[in-house]
């Protein structure tokens, strides 16, 4: 096992880099806004949705019995009407009530008010209504409810919470907090380099038609396909382009030099899909995401005070010592 | 802090599980034959998509705890589809058309809709999935709860017939040319209050 050790000491420097908590303020602010944009552009479909058998577009039970296929422990929308049965509330005042308490969590997460109760909640709550909506989800839904995951798990409150400001809430351990980065940076690695690769697969990424495609279906045909002609000569380059900043992510990302290139390609490329299809929410988690993994606080190689941990402060923390935040394992 | 070890065990089985998940998506593409890689690489594309499918409990039965608690997880943690997202290429898209057969002869031409644009992005990947192969069993039950949606805004509709069609959308030479989309019937349905036929 000797020869191991070295290997186990550098994985175990990397899983836990001392870390301030400036990245899960904003994992914590961006997923509060995404939780109450995703409440507020369904509010008026919520019913139609996740209505049961009869009642709605499509029965939400179909829903729930595709998910009870996986497994019959994930959570859903059912459980809180089954729940509600039990003290005489009906399922459509149940399913306004989940639609209120998610908003509210939002907001909550927003503000930064018990933060954790809220990320729980807003977690389960997105969660149950993403598998009854099954058959509706896309992959916003997914990223929702790993973002959300990672934040419940992550060590909350964060330094620009109210919580921490009203109640005086402990620092965390930075070494924890950087764990939970580092989890956070992996996963974003692990998206994109099997979302490049997947594209490099088709021929379409490599002549342009597959960016063609894309802008012109429905629903995302936001722009005039006349207007994309006349770019005609870019969308190789552009279908090219996408696919090599997705699958360079994982190794450009982590290098000092790059870093901030990568992520403003990354960046630009979300809001482009976000403006030019209309995949407002899913261009929003994924800049959320990005910015929470390599964006906050990456840019400044300084060594991590225990001053810095809190908001100028004195305040130590026995764990804190003089290394880079974000440290990476190819010298970012 | 709780052990170091705890959370390093459990930043492995974590991303262990992403890694099957993702790669059995590429490796499911690789054995359709999706991809530009050679055919010849498909039968290791589903070799490589069974070792994927072990690790993910799902060759177990469907009553097994693994599988139960892994699928569990995997649905908690976000983590259930891989990300090959617009990937390897962009299909055509499809549509749904009910024509609404009145007592008097009228015929009228709905679609299902919804109120936000939120909600009608996610019913088009709802008729994207009908048309995939995986979804057969449950096709034919979605339309008609799709159809009764329409028939609750007209009641006095004798029949429906509910048309799935495949949409391909011009390439770019031929828009320039002044094509348009080409429609493909993929199946149809006559629906009743009393009673559904499959017609095709």
């Amino acid at each position: 096992m000797a020869p191991l050790r070295p290997w186990w000491t550098r994985f175990l420097d990397f899983l836990f880099p001392r870390e301030t908590d400036k990245w899960l303020g904003a994992l914590r602010i961006g997923l509060g806004l995404l939780v109450t944009v995703y409440a507020l552009f369904l509010r008026s479909d919520w019913h139609y949705l996740f209505a049961s058998t009869g009642r709605g577009l499509v029965s939400r039970q179909l829903g729930e019995a595709i998910t009870s296929f996986d497994s019959p422990l994930i959570p859903r929308l059912g459980w809180l009407v089954a729940v509600g049965g039990y003290a005489d509330i009906g399922e459509d005042a149940v399913l306004s009530i989940a639609w209120a308490c998610l908003l509210c969590m939002g907001l909550l997460l927003l503000l930064g008010l018990f933060s954790r109760p809220a990320a729980i909640i807003a977690w389960f709550l997105h969660l149950c209504a993403a598998e009854s909506g099954g058959l509706f989800a896309y992959g916003a839904d997914d990223f929702m409810t790993t973002g959300l995951f990672y934040l419940m798990l992550s060590p909350l409150p964060d330094r620009y919470s109210l919580d921490r400001q009203l109640l005086q809430a402990e620092l965390k351990d930075p070494q924890l907090l950087g764990f939970w980065r580092r989890v956070l940076q992996v996963h974003m690695c692990f998206v994109y380099f099997v979302g490049g690769l997947a594209k490099c697969l088709g021929s379409g990424w490599w002549n342009g038609a597959n960016l063609w495609r894309s802008l012109t279906r429905p629903p995302f045909n936001l722009l005039s396909p006349d207007i994309l002609v006349r770019f005609k000569y870019a969308l190789p380059i552009l279908g090219i382009s996408i696919c090599m900043i997705e699958l360079g992510y994982p190794f450009f990302i982590w290098i000092k030099k790059t870093r901030l290139f990568w992520l403003v390609c990354i960046l630009a490329m979300h809001a482009a899909i976000g403006l030019a299809m209309g995949l407002y929410l899913f261009a929003l988690v994924m800049i959320v995401l990005n910015l929470a993994a390599f964006g906050i606080g990456m840019r400044k190689e300084r060594p991590v005070s225990a001053g810095s941990m809190t908001d100028g402060s004195t305040e130590q923390h026995p764990n804190v010592s003089g290394l880079a935040p974000g440290g990476s394992p190819i010298g970012g | 802090m709780i052990s170091k070890r705890i959370y390093a065990a459990w930043f492995v089985v974590h991303f262990s599980l992403i890694t099957a998940i993702c790669f059995a998506g590429i490796f499911s593409l690789v054995a359709e034959g999706a991809t530009i890689l050679p055919s010849a690489l498909e039968r290791y594309g589903r070799k490589a998509e069974l070792i994927a499918a072990f690790v993910l409990g799902k060759e177990a039965t469907a009553s097994s705890g693994v599988r139960r608690g892994i699928a569990t997880y995997l649905h908690a943690a976000g983590i259930q589809a891989g990300y090959s997202f617009f990937a390897p290429n962009i299909p055509g898209y499809h549509r749904l058309t009910f024509e609404l057969y009145y007592e008097d002869g009228r015929v009228e031409y709905e679609s299902p809709h919804v109120s936000g644009r939120a909600a009608a992005l996610r019913l088009d990947g709802l008729l994207d999935r009908l048309a995939d192969q995986r979804y057969e069993p449950i096709r034919e039950v979605v339309i008609k709860m799709l159809a009764l949606s329409v028939w609750r805004l007209h009641p006095d509709v004798k029949k429906i017939r509910a048309i799935f069609e495949s949409v391909s959308p011009p390439r770019i030479g031929d828009f320039e040319r002044g094509r348009g989309e080409s429609f493909q019937r993929m199946f149809s349905y006559d629906l009743s209050l009393r009673q559904e036929e499959e017609e095709q």
